[in-house]
């Protein structure tokens, strides 16, 4: 009877899965209620865990119980650590979950709520926790090893020379498209500013605090950090209101480029224990606070959503990023449905802490599927504004007009309605001067969990606190993934420089680590000032090369996937590595060939560069704007090389391990895995 | 009633244990118990543990996008 019964509540679950995705994708005309958002999504995520999850565990893993992992092998109380699957979730997830899922979904919504909807579901189930679950599977049975040493043992070693050189160039082009929202989220908005500036003493307060006052005591310490935060939050609104100190804190972007550039470096360079790693903590009880208050807040609220399922944009000629929905949908939310950086974490901290391998289902599968369901929340968010609002917003004035008037009207002519004593009014009671122009994703989602947070709490009266307390929470998490990724990138460049001369390898050597961090910085500081200068917003450039570089990653750690399943003579399942990997191929080839060859200049960074060198040579461009015209056209150039470059290096890595698949079916080349050998585990079963 | 007392009281010492571990609190007490465990001779002061631990995780991606 039990079976039976279970089998009858799965196919209720499935059916209502399968009811509230068919409401969302085949609703028209009126608003759709976010409820079907949160129950499609749910059920989906049910269904995947339950089933799919649990076929990939059994058949094309093979998981097995008995064998002890690297923390039971070599437990050390350092690195190897046996954790509680629960606390390893926790660890897990705060570890993946940055402001991709966030951003990412906030952007695609301009195609309307359905394309991105259903890639954060889809492509969550069926490609990124595939990649998690596979990967971190794939740690464990090689003792822990990262990404690049699997991908130089399993596929070749130029493949791994590849992967290290894609998670370099993935982590300059994330850091400037991360510290470009930033810039676009602060801009002129001295409470904003403040806020965050504020939050650079506290760090540095707890820092202190953790080394020297009360060593470790990390949960007291944060107590403490949020409260002040939570302070300076409304601390900001006396500063906005003070005609002097408002002056002070309102900058331009190119100047909070500048700051932000200049905290990089000092992240970098500074001891870890004084303000990276107390941001870090602060940043992850905030983190997890404002979502599961997000999601609390659809919930109660359950809002209507109010943007189209497609909008007309789908044609490729939207205004927050130009191109169609294929590919650019599928690259501009990475974090959220597949991201190759997760690679990098389920290959790094995680495979070293898990105490049994069915752990990897639920800690690799189960944490990707939460972070989904957070992209979904931040479409909802998204899309529960007016499109009028939302376009208004997140569209540059190069495209829109400069004045509220123009931006209203041309929105309104495109079918969505607004006008500009309705941003007027917004920005007021947000406590902004203007919401106009203000690209990258951040504000509009701000201003999407402030209506939520203050129908819930508050009411209008809150409006502006909430919404400043939803730009410090996204802000200070990217910061948080800015100076630990500058950090990062800045061991990588020693690592690499070092091989060429020795002494800036050497992590003490206080030249070696200002330059390294130097040179760092430049790179991403390099592209984030060009994203700040750029007339289109820089989102238009920076997030689909971001996209682009994430994916590939994606695709290098499902090669790996793949070959590695190969070697294992999973043939017959060896479509649930394939099938996400070739998708990832497509849409990463299509879109940097879009990218570098689309003849419409919004589009193709050539076009755009012929285009305005036709200007200059048709004498259209005054005398004095010719150097930022040329500087430009030199920027364009650069992005399409760069874009060249990352497509090339998927295309070396799709070779050779096509050459290593072709030589094991062949039977040419024995299939060698490298895993380490079977210790059978000492603990017995519910340890 | 006693019963139930004594389940909600175990469960909320679950959950701050759960925290201390996630959020790195307990991680000192750990390294401790694990050192006993193999006989290490030297142990780090929990001052030199806390920075140890800190420029060994930043030096590797840790946050992701």
């Amino acid at each position: 009877m039990k079976p039976l019964l279970k089998s009858l509540a799965w196919i209720a679950v499935a059916l209502l899965g399968a009811g509230a995705l068919a409401s969302i994708a085949f609703h028209r005309g009126e608003p759709i209620n976010a409820t079907w958002f949160v129950v499609a999504a749910l059920c989906c995520y049910a269904v995947a865990y339950r089933f799919y999850s649990s076929f990939i565990a059994a058949k094309l893993l093979a998981l097995d119980n008995t064998r002890a992992t690297p923390a039971e092998r070599h437990d050390d109380g350092r690195d190897f650590v046996p954790t509680n699957k629960w606390v390893l979730f926790g660890h897990h997830f705060a570890a993946i979950a940055g402001p991709g899922p966030l951003i990412g979904p906030t952007l695609a919504a301009q195609f309307g709520y359905l394309p991105g909807t259903l890639w954060l579901i889809a492509g969550a189930a069926l490609g990124g926790c595939v990649q998690d679950f596979v990967i971190l599977f794939c740690s464990i049975r090689r003792d822990g090893k990262t990404l690049g040493q699997m991908v130089r043992e399993e596929v070749s070693e130029r493949g791994g020379l590849i992967a290290q050189l894609a998670v370099l160039a993935i982590m300059v082009i994330l850091l400037a498209s991360v510290a470009l929202i930033v810039v676009n989220a602060l801009k002129s908005s001295p409470w904003a500013t403040f806020t965050l500036a504020m939050t650079v003493p506290i760090a540095m307060l707890l820092g202190i605090y953790l080394r020297y006052l009360r060593p470790g005591r990390v949960l007291e310490a944060s107590v403490i950090g949020v409260a002040l935060v939570l302070f300076v939050v409304i601390a900001g609104q006396w500063v906005a209101d003070s005609p002097s100190w408002a002056k002070v804190f309102t900058l331009s972007g190119v100047t909070l480029a500048f700051a932000i550039i200049a905290y990089g470096f000092a992240a970098s360079a500074l001891p870890v224990w004084l303000l990276l790693a107390p941001r870090d903590y602060l940043s992850a009880f905030i983190k997890a606070g404002a979502i599961f208050s997000l999601a609390a807040g659809i919930l109660l609220v359950r809002p209507q959503v109010l943007m189209p399922p497609l909008t007309r944009f789908v044609d490729g000629t939207g205004p927050v990023f130009a191109g169609k929905v294929f590919p650019f949908c599928f690259i501009t939310i990475a974090c959220g449905a597949v991201s190759g950086f997760h690679s990098l974490i389920a290959s790094g901290t995680t495979p070293k802490m898990i105490q049994r391998e069915f752990h990897a289902r639920f800690i690799g599968y189960g944490a990707m599927l939460l972070e989904s369901f957070v992209g979904v929340m931040a479409m909802v968010a998204a899309c529960a504004m007016p499109p009028g609002v939302y376009f208004a917003i997140n569209s540059p004035s190069s495209i829109v007009g400069a004045s509220p008037e123009a931006a209203t009207q041309t929105i309104s002519s495109w079918g969505y309605p607004v006008t500009a004593e309705r941003m007027s009014q917004l920005a007021h009671s947000v406590g902004e001067l203007t919401l106009f122009n203000r690209a990258g994703g951040a504000p509009s989602l701000a201003v999407g969990m402030a209506q939520i947070f203050s129908s819930t709490i508050g009411g209008d009266r809150l409006l502006s606190i909430w919404y400043h307390f939803a730009i410090m929470f996204e802000a200070l998490f990217i910061l948080t993934v800015l100076d630990a990724g500058t950090r990062v990138g800045r061991f990588m460049v020693q690592e690499l420089a070092g091989r060429v001369w020795k002494p800036i390898g050497r992590m003490n050597w206080m030249p070696g680590i200002l330059l390294s961090s130097g040179l760092i910085v430049a790179l991403w500081g390099y592209f984030l000032y060009q994203g700040v200068v750029d007339p289109l917003g820089g989102i238009n450039s920076l997030w689909p090369l971001f996209g682009i570089a994430n994916q590939l990653l994606a695709s290098v750690a499902l090669v790996l996937a793949t070959t590695i399943m190969m070697k294992m003579g999973r043939m017959k399942w060896i479509w649930v590595t394939l099938l996400p990997m070739a998708w990832l191929l497509i849409v990463t080839i299509t879109a940097s060939y879009q990218k570098i060859f689309s003849p419409v200049p919004r589009i193709g960074f050539l076009a755009n560069a012929n285009v305005l060198a036709a200007q200059i040579a048709a004498g259209n461009i005054p005398a004095a704007k010719i150097a930022d015209t040329h500087r430009l056209i030199f920027n364009q150039r650069l992005d399409a090389a760069v874009t060249f470059v990352l497509a090339s290096m998927i295309l070396i890595l799709l070779v050779e391990a096509l050459g290593q698949w072709y030589a094991i079916l062949s039977g040419r080349k024995n299939a060698v895995l490298q895993e380490t050998p079977y210790v059978a585990s000492q603990w017995v079963e519910g340890d | 009633m006693r019963t139930f007392l004594a389940v909600a009281k175990k469960s909320l010492q679950r959950v701050w244990l759960g925290l201390r571990q996630w959020s790195g609190d307990a991680a000192y007490e750990r390294y401790l118990e694990c050192a006993t465990r193999n006989g290490a001779a030297n142990t780090l002061s929990e001052s030199d543990f806390y920075v140890e631990q800190l420029n060994r995780r930043y030096s590797r991606p840790n946050r992701c996008c």
